[in-house]
């Protein structure tokens, strides 16, 4: 099988977990299956080129699904109380996958910049951030569904509103530990390249805005003692912001830093 | 007797209204929702970015939050790792204030095979810093840059020879990830670079003067290699780089060169020359030499000893904070105890 067909095997996979939402436990099986093809595709290309998928829009949504779907379902694997929120974390998926699709597959120019350990060093640490905090957004979502009778038949299963906004929590904890390591290496990186470890270009400063952004919900959390479904909101509004960061800022901006990794 | 009690009891209660204001200040200034005023404050003006003192501003400010959250908090003091981050933030401010003061950031041109004299094309330097350029006496020896095809630039190397402070010669590779550091200073390449024609005026009488023209960058400037160069007597020389052959080929990978055909077009005043390497234009009070064709490089050089402290300041924050959490989540005895305030 050629890196195409993995892909669209995969992403075919992905699908097939959605539509069996109603079973966690099945749903995660599919997606176990659909990372083992899309780990098959980004090897296949890595190996074809070269070099990682780091440079373009498709390669940076292809990666992106995979290390998102891959964080949650290796939490998913180890905490049950995280499976019902499966239904919650899907929407996102399911837009990187579809925007994968319409996203051009010819190869990029890797630049001279890259070439360094720092790329990947940054690379993780930037992938754990954002996994770590879709989990925090998808369990404190719960609540937030919950609101409607829909959402309180679909999330029956799931624990209850207080457990799920601790959960959120710590996961939200962590990613702003992995988004603070990010920064940190970013800006070594910058440094190296460019002799200039922060300028404010529109990709930093979104990227510093986002720290910002998950430093007031921690401390807000903290000092406002939000409800659940409010928390919830809060954790989603950061991950808007982190998502236009990733997603947005590196493709629409013309300064010289695009950093789409 | 009755008034002046009653005097002395009022100015008593505004006193004391007055210290109760203070306190309630203080401890709003130091409060955690004075924190989250702060951070949305910061957000707003890193997107606005009207200039650089509203940022520094909105930083202070937030510094000044967690200093007083600091003494007035015990929670906050009792957590060791809680506290070890919030004091590494407020380092990493004071590293970030002594870097902008004692920092030169600074660029400039070297022709191929001349040693860099210590001026600098543009500079932004903070108001303590002491200038040492004249440290960084190296000299550039030529450079590779790779291209693929589509001319997408790739690797630079670029030889560099300075002699170091026990008078040894020494040589590097520097580029892209690799620069070179003399005197505390980081010396980058830069995407800038082209071609320089080297010309001598050698006057009637006197000394003969040589000079090297930076043509604009190549190849993002490939259809407008040419420039003005100024003679020792004031008149001025405009000289334009002409070859035939394609430098960079854009349908396949390629490395920046010279061109082996070439020829420079000189004219100064009403008189014009094509001249081949070594060729030379009589003018009226003497002779311009065009002696042959070099490269030149762009460079940034960049000081800032503030940048040890940044990192480890930043990398202290993040573990701190890491291990926090770890205590916090894993109930993991918290030596310090206490649950004053909840730090996130």
């Amino acid at each position: 099988m050629d890196e195409t067909q993995l892909l669209r095997g995969a992403l075919a996979l992905y699908a097939a977990a959605g539509a069996s939402l109603r079973g966690p436990r099945r749903a995660l099986g599919w997606l176990t299956a659909a990372l083992l093809l899309h780990t098959g595709a980004l090897a296949l290309r890595w190996q074809a080129l070269g070099h990682g998928p780091f440079t373009t829009l498709h390669e940076i949504l292809s990666s992106n699904l995979w290390s998102l779907v891959a964080l949650f379902t290796a939490a998913a694997w180890a905490l049950r109380e995280l499976r019902p929120a499966l239904a919650a974390a899907m929407p996102v998926w399911a837009l990187l996958a579809a925007w994968l699709l319409v996203a051009d597959p010819a190869p990029g120019h890797f630049p001279p910049t890259y070439a360094t350990p720092l790329l990947y060093l940054h690379t993780l640490v930037g992938k754990l951030f954002l996994g770590l905090l879709l989990v925090a957004v998808a369990l404190g979502a719960v609540p937030v569904l919950r609101r409607t009778a829909r959402g309180r038949r679909w999330f029956a299963a799931a624990p209850d509103d207080r457990r799920l906004d601790e959960l959120a929590h710590r996961f939200a904890a962590f990613a702003f530990v992995f988004e603070t390591l990010m920064l940190i290496v970013g800006a070594v990186w910058a440094q190296d390249a460019w002799g200039r470890y922060w300028a404010w270009d529109p990709l930093e400063s979104w990227a510093f805005v986002t720290w910002l952004a998950l430093a007031a919900t921690l401390h807000g959390r903290a000092t406002l003692r939000p409800s659940p479904a409010r928390h919830g909101a809060w954790l989603a509004a950061v991950f808007v912001v982190a998502f236009l960061t990733f997603f947005g800022v590196p493709f629409l901006s013309m300064a010289p830093h695009k950093g789409a990794i | 007797m009755i008034t002046t009690t009653t005097t002395t009891t009022t100015r008593r209660a505004r006193h004391s209204a007055w210290r109760q204001a203070g306190r309630a200040l203080v401890a709003h200034a130091g409060s955690l929702r004075a924190t989250l005023a702060g951070l949305g404050l910061l957000a707003a003006v890193v997107l606005a970015r009207p200039a650089w003192w509203p940022l520094a501003g909105a930083i202070a400010l937030l510094a000044a939050n967690l200093v007083v959250a600091l003494v007035l908090h015990p929670g906050l003091r009792r957590r060791l790792p809680l506290l070890v981050a919030h004091l590494a933030l407020l380092g990493l401010v004071v590293a970030v204030a002594a870097g902008r003061l004692l920092a030169l950031d600074g660029r400039f041109e070297l022709t191929e095979g001349l040693p860099f004299d210590g001026r600098l094309l543009d500079q932004d330097a903070g108001a303590l810093h002491r200038p040492q350029l004249h440290r960084l006496a190296f000299t550039q020896l030529g450079f590779e840059i790779d291209y693929a095809p589509g001319r997408k630039r790739g690797a630079t190397r670029n030889t560099v020879q300075w002699t170091d402070d026990q008078g040894r010669p020494q040589r590097a590779v520097i580029g892209d990830h690799h620069p070179l550091v003399l005197a505390g200073h980081r010396i980058s390449t830069s995407p800038n670079k082209g071609f320089a024609p080297l010309l001598r005026w050698q006057p009637a009488q006197g000394e003969a003067v040589r000079g090297a023209v930076h043509l604009p960058s190549f190849p993002m400037h490939e259809l407008r290699q040419s420039r003005e160069w100024a003679l020792p007597d004031g008149r001025s020389a405009w000289v334009l780089l002409q070859t035939d052959e394609t430098l960079i080929d854009p349908q396949r990978a390629d490395r920046f060169r010279l061109p082996g055909r070439h020829q420079l077009v000189l004219r100064v005043g009403e008189q014009r020359a094509v001249l081949a390497p070594g060729e030379a234009l009589v003018l009226p009070g003497g002779t311009l030499v065009y002696e042959g064709l070099r490269t030149w490089m762009g460079y940034r050089v960049a000081y800032d000893p503030s940048l040890p402290w940044l990192l480890a300041a930043s990398l202290l924050a993040a573990l701190a904070l890491a291990l926090h959490y770890v205590q916090k989540f894993w109930g993991m005895p918290a030596a310090w105890g206490g649950s004053g305030v909840a730090g996130g």
